[in-house]
């Protein structure tokens, strides 16, 4: 009786497997020992004093949903915060080392600064709204989140683009380290970001709006 | 004596289950247990509905958590307040002081000092 409760209240919870197996294991554990020596009577007694699975289940998911609403949201802003730091740092190095452009791909390398430029002040302007709905509109949060990091991943590609043509004809040498490192360093931000809203639960957003 | 509506525990619940936990870490059954003594059996929810605050308590912040194994061998998640819960639970301790003050002197018919 208790593991078949158990299973069903974790059912309800499968949008996060994580989540879903340590509740299972916690309200087991909590049954088991309300129900004594475990017989049927008991078993019985402990699930009905333990209320309806639905409801709870219910609740869960919402303490859950608003835990990773909140993760997604710092993610979101140290991505952005990152990306834009990476940026600047290698901008700066350029400006040092007087490291220009080279004259056959300057006009390439104009057109996707530009979309690089709006890209980026679409993702700031994304995170903006994503602030602004956090406490209002769930669902308008994720999307959010959504839209802002495809703005960070398309900033994020341009970067790439514009680092590749500013080494392109360069021999390997040690002034490469910077360019490198706060590319992986911009690459690395957008892969959390892009991992930690995967997690987001969109069978529980969908039920409940 | 009288158990306390549902929907009027509702509300207090999180400050409750704080409360339980500040005499020291405590698995999910062991918390219902505490605010059932502590209560006098007065506080008559679902016990399942202690688990939804006590994870929303957590993801605040205010609880941590860790798996330990029980006598029996089962896998058992015990509960403590952290810094910021000790913290937010002093703060609603004040609070529900003056509002019962207030409601006591309401209800009385008088001023409050």
């Amino acid at each position: 009786m208790i593991p078949e409760y158990a299973e069903s209240l974790a059912r309800q919870l499968s949008f996060d497997p994580a989540l879903s197996r340590s509740v299972r294991q916690e309200v087991e554990d909590h049954l088991w020992e309300a129900a004594g020596d475990g017989s049927p009577e008991l078993q019985r007694r402990a699930i009905a004093a333990f209320g309806d699975p639905q409801l709870i289940a219910r609740q869960l998911a919402a303490a859950a949903v608003s835990g990773r609403a909140r993760r997604t949201g710092v993610a979101l802003v140290l991505a952005l915060a990152g990306v834009f730091l990476a940026m600047n740092a290698r901008l700066g190095w350029y400006e040092l080392t007087q490291w220009g452009v080279c004259e056959q791909t300057r006009t390439l390398g104009d057109a996707v600064a530009l979309v690089d430029r709006l890209a980026f002040w679409c993702a700031a302007l994304g995170a903006a709204a994503a602030a602004w709905a956090y406490r209002r509109h769930l669902v308008a949060f994720f999307v959010l989140c959504a839209v802002t990091t495809g703005a960070i991943l398309t900033s994020v590609a341009c970067d790439a683009a514009l680092t590749a043509l500013r080494l392109a004809g360069w021999e390997w040498s040690t002034y490469f380290a910077i360019p490198l490192a706060t590319m992986a360093a911009e690459i690395a931000c957008a892969a959390v970001l892009v991992a930690e809203l995967r997690a987001t639960p969109l069978a529980y957003l969908r039920e409940n709006t | 004596m009288l158990g306390m509506e549902g929907e009027m525990l509702k509300g207090h619940l999180d400050m409750i289950v704080l409360a339980a936990l500040a005499s020291g870490p405590a698995h999910g059954y062991a918390v219902i247990e505490e605010i059932r003594r502590r209560s006098g059996d007065a506080f008559n929810l679902p016990e399942g509905t202690v688990y939804p605050a006590l994870h929303r308590l957590e993801e605040a912040g205010l609880l941590s958590s860790r798996w330990t194994t029980a006598e029996s061998g089962r896998k058992r998640r015990v509960y403590a307040l952290t810094k910021r819960g000790t913290g937010a639970l002093a703060e609603q301790r004040a609070v529900w002081k003056q509002f019962s003050a207030a409601i006591a002197g309401l209800l009385a018919g008088r001023t409050p000092a």
